[in-house]
């Protein structure tokens, strides 16, 4: 089955992101010191429940105001200056979980006020009061691939000529709520993650994160060349067994690398079948191209975690040293991948992945001058 | 023929996954549960599975290989969990 790939080419005017490390620069820092942010904490909070591994900005347990504003407040503030939220500088947010964990506090305490920010459409609202934002703004939410669905819609508003400048903002907190439902996949257990590492048992940690991208038309330095998207609609869980979601959907971005030298900043949660799956298809795909995943040390930032990666990869690639899979281990499921920092010089594009629940696949390309 | 214990875990596995028309004799004991194209059980099965196994019988399944592991048959299963409990058989 074959998958789209848009070559819709964007200048990246500005990037940032938040994770527990801090911003992306010092993210990096921690990184090439091989710093796991995950620690083991109680899966249902100040409830308790099995340690499983967790990165937190604070507290997961919801309060009010959510605990997600304060902090995006601090990453707003490296926004650009402009008129966000009008018709040719629209915002785009993503998120897969929103206010979610405000859900989960109103059915534990019992406090109506949690409810005012409950919904995806309730927390975008503050965020629009909060950050002065226009009517303009445009909600995407397709579990883990949602940050690159934002990224690829602001790149066709560019190319349509509907829009001078695109805010892709995202955020995804960790609450209780979903980290009870990964422990209850199983997948979120008592083990760090290795990604792509060959063990017994496979397992993910989940993470805080935020991010945005400012997108323009107008040359930058660094741009996203090309997105390709793929669903093999096989399975709400599961991927098929023999990778040809993964292959469809790098097979459509291999079309815009061409002859480009890159590395893969991979998806690698740590499960042991998606991470097999992944590895072998970006060898296949990719020979010689270095494969890294962070979320063996900032665990899965689930909706966001498109847009905190490339985030963490422009600050890499600007400091020129680009982490490698912390928390990984030999053997991997291929020999691409990257344990180790290495240099990015000599690379002149990356390709950034991820994968969702459903089936879906996503991809792109950053390239630099 | 199914043991008592093995005929209880399947009594389990219709009446949480409310498999309407299924007995408990037509649940081979060593047929793979998930993915059967007989019954049709899926991974969101499984997770309901697990939750109410674990409820049921005081286990901890640790990983997603191990529940996989221990529902990949009804005779898996009963295994599994024979060697996790007392008096369970």
């Amino acid at each position: 089955m074959s998958s789209t790939v848009d070559q819709l080419p964007v200048g990246i005017a500005a990037c940032e992101c938040l994770t527990p490390l801090g911003n992306a620069p010092a993210t990096v820092a921690a990184l090439l010191a091989g710093r796991r942010a995950l620690a083991m904490q109680p899966v249902l909070g100040r409830d308790g429940g099995d340690l499983v591994p967790l990165a937190l900005l604070g507290p997961m347990d919801e309060t009010l105001p959510p605990r997600w504003l304060p902090n995006l407040r601090g990453l707003a503030a490296a926004i650009p200056a402009g008129n966000w939220g009008t018709a040719r500088e629209p915002v785009i947010v993503t998120s897969s979980n929103f206010g979610v964990g405000s859900l989960y506090a109103f059915t534990r305490d019992h406090d109506a006020h949690h409810l005012a920010h409950g919904t995806p459409f309730a927390s975008v609202a503050l965020l629009r009061r909060e950050f002065g934002w226009g009517e303009h703004i445009t909600v995407f939410s397709h579990a883990c691939v949602t940050a690159h669905l934002g990224l690829a819609h602001a790149a066709r508003l560019l190319h349509g000529g509907l829009a001078d400048r695109v805010l892709v903002f995202s955020f995804d907190l960790v609450s209780p709520f979903v980290a009870g439902g990964f422990h209850s996949l199983k997948i979120l257990n008592r083990q760090m993650p290795a990604p792509y590492a060959v063990r017994e048992t496979g397992s993910i940690g989940l993470g805080d994160g935020a991010a945005f991208a400012v997108l323009s038309r107008a040359a930058a330095p660094f741009r996203l060349a090309a997105h390709a998207l793929h669903n093999e609609m096989f399975h709400f869980t599961g991927n098929q067994p023999d990778g040809a979601g993964f292959a469809a959907c790098a097979a459509s971005i291999a079309t815009a690398v061409g002859g480009r030298r890159v590395w893969v900043k991979g998806h690698g949660t740590g499960t042991l079948e998606a991470g097999r799956l992944e590895a072998q298809v970006v060898a296949k795909q990719f020979p010689g191209a270095p494969l890294v995943s962070w979320k063996g040390s900032l665990g899965h930032t689930l909706g966001s975690c498109g847009l905190v990666e490339l985030a963490i990869a422009l600050a890499a690639m600007r400091g020129g040293k680009i982490p490698g899979t912390v928390g990984g281990q030999a053997p991997s499921y291929a020999d691409s991948v990257a344990l180790e920092p290495f240099a990015s010089a000599g690379f002149d594009g990356t390709v950034l992945t991820s994968n969702a629940f459903g089936g879906a696949h996503a991809a792109m390309l950053l390239t630099h001058d | 023929m199914s043991d008592p214990f093995t005929v209880r875990l399947k009594t389990l596995i219709i009446t949480t996954l409310k498999l309407d028309g299924v007995q408990p004799g037509d649940i081979p004991d060593d047929e793979p549960l998930i993915g059967s194209p007989r019954f049709g059980l899926d991974s969101i099965d499984a997770l309901e599975l697990v939750l109410v196994i674990e409820k049921e019988f005081g286990v901890k399944i640790g990983s997603s290989e191990e529940s996989r592991q221990a529902l990949s048959s009804v005779s898996a299963l009963a295994t599994y969990l024979r060697t996790r409990t007392a008096g369970a058989a």
